[in-house]
């Protein structure tokens, strides 16, 4: 089982934390935290994954999805904080470059 | 093993009956046992929900032998973890329990049917909370086991009045059990889709002059999302292989028109045509599924020259690929392409390496790299692992071990290339 920690700072930038394995399951769970904060209005979100043992490929999907959805609204999808074997799975897929790794939460949107 | 069945012994029991051990020694499996086991939930969805959500599938089933058995409580049982959960319950309703207080623990335990006749008199079972707080003195399970026999759950009823079980009632019990099992492990219908998806990978490998290609694939479900295929025309041999987002029969779907649209593109492949173009192609082709059913495709291509080695690829996100020389180096073909139906903009490009006599190449997907010890840089351990193995046949079997072995979650694919050094001809 996974818990998601949501919430949205004083910027209005939504911080969704994910703790544990992101697997096909969660994935899902995670797609819909991520619609439900768009839909709410909130679409600027950061996705802190430094408690994010393991990350699937649904788990990718979800973010993906939830980047485009996100952008659509006018906003954007970061990632902040991956642990290394999560990491892993972004350079080898080569997402790194399009949801680029940020080194903090509150960074994510400026700079 | 031992058993605990007091009143009829199985028939591979050892003589002079039952063996005797305190109760907290045999809730314990062997810690290898339960990792399996604990996998296997996990791998088939079955780990404690959230909310419990009564399944008709499973009640109907429970229902059944609650009333054939005139039985006061009747369950399937899931251990997860410390606890167990109970995807069907009829007499009782308890979400969630410690999984050292059900007699389950002990059936999962044994891998066999366990019959307790009157577990008030039997030490082993007389201080259960249903036992003391609710009266149960009968109980009856039988194992549900996984393709590979990893015992996923429990069927098993319960009464308050002590009783015996005839050999028929057992029989109508496995029975139900049997039923019970397909329920939870994967319907028949998911194994005839297994089927079909198996007819749909190469049917030999090939061997040609002094080249050999051979893969494996194996879902973690019924069917999955992973596919490879190869074929040898106009002395180019064109390889795929492809791993959709996710598993199980949505991957499967998806994964069905991947090798579809791969396929189309083989004779331009083998006629010379730029696999970054082709790649394209495939994209365009898969780009509005993908877009509608929100998943994504790493898929890796290549072409292989058999008469001079010149190797052609292309790899849209995979990054699972990995040469080795005959001097023993490992090198890894890589390229900074994303998967298909990513970005609606994204293009691909061909790379060039070269297999000479004696060098071997293996690409697999994530899952495999799911099993390995270091996933970070795994590419040592994957090199190590085709050095070890002088036929693709025994490599790709050393895959289906470690798969086995470590309880894959995902699916597993891996397609190996190897070409003989020119004293083995």
């Amino acid at each position: 089982m996974i818990e998601f920690d949501v919430r949205t700072t004083d910027d209005g930038i939504g911080v969704v934390v994910p703790r544990g394995r992101l697997n096909m399951v969660a994935a899902r769970q995670l797609r819909e935290t991520l619609t439900g904060l768009v839909e709410g209005g909130t679409s600027r979100i950061v996705v802190d994954l430094a408690e994010t043992t393991f990350l699937d490929s649904s788990a990718l999907g979800a973010l993906v999805a939830g980047l485009k959805t996100a952008r659509q609204a006018g906003g954007d999808l970061r990632i902040a904080r991956p642990t290394e074997s999560v990491l892993t799975v972004f350079k080898l897929t080569n997402m790194d470059k399009v949801l680029r790794p940020r080194d903090d939460v509150e960074g994510a949107f400026h700079g | 093993m031992f058993s605990e069945d007091r009143r009829q012994a199985p028939r591979d029991a050892p003589p002079g009956g039952v063996e005797r051990r305190r109760r907290a020694d045999r809730a314990d499996l062997p810690a290898g046992v339960e990792r399996r086991r604990q996998r296997a939930v996990d791998s088939l969805g079955l780990s404690a929900p959230v909310r419990q959500q009564r399944d008709d599938r499973f009640d109907r089933i429970t229902r059944l032998a609650a009333r054939v058995f005139h039985a006061s409580w009747s369950s399937i049982t899931v251990l997860d973890g410390d606890q167990a959960w109970f995807p069907s319950a009829q007499g009782f309703d308890i979400p969630l329990m410690p999984r050292q207080d059900t007699f389950c623990s002990r059936t999962t335990h044994n891998a066999r049917l366990t019959v307790v006749p009157d577990a008030s008199l039997d030490p082993d079972f007389a201080g259960l909370p249903a036992v003391v707080n609710d009266g149960i003195r009968f109980y009856a399970g039988v194992p549900l086991t996984d393709q590979l026999g990893n015992v996923v759950g429990v069927f098993c009823v319960y009464d308050h009045a002590p009783r015996t079980m005839p050999g028929s009632d057992l029989e109508t019990l496995e029975d139900l059990a049997a039923w019970a099992q397909s329920e939870l492990v994967g319907s028949s219908e998911m194994l005839r889709a297994g089927t079909v998806q198996k007819a749909m990978l190469p049917a030999a490998p090939i061997h040609r002059d002094d080249w050999h290609v051979d893969g494996i694939c194996l879902p973690a479900l019924a069917v999955g999302g992973d596919l490879f295929d190869f074929a040898v025309n106009n002395g180019v041999v064109h390889i795929g292989l492809g791993d959709v987002m996710g598993k199980g029969t949505g991957a499967a779907l998806v994964g069905a028109g991947v090798r579809a649209a791969v396929r189309s593109t083989h004779p331009e492949v083998v006629g010379g045509a730029d696999l970054g173009s082709t790649t394209y192609r495939v994209a365009r082709t898969l780009q509005e599924d993908l877009d509608r059913g929100e998943s994504f495709v790493t898929l890796f291509q290549c072409a292989i020259d058999v008469a001079d080695g010149t190797l052609r690829y292309v790899d849209a996100g995979a990054g699972l690929c990995v040469v080795v020389r005959t001097d023993g180096s490992v090198e890894r073909l890589q390229s900074s392409d994303r998967p298909i139906g990513i970005l609606p903009d994204d293009t691909w490009t061909e790379h060039r390496g070269h297999l000479a006599p004696g060098d071997r190449m293996l690409v697999f997907s994530d899952g495999l790299l799911d099993l390995l010890a270091d996933q970070v840089e795994w590419w040592h351990e994957v090199g190590r692992l085709v050095a070890a193995h002088e036929e693709p046949s025994s490599l790709l079997l050393a895959v289906r071990e470690l798969a086995t072995e470590q309880v894959s979650l995902d699916d597993v694919t891996a397609v190996a290339v190897y070409r003989r050094s020119e004293g083995e001809r």
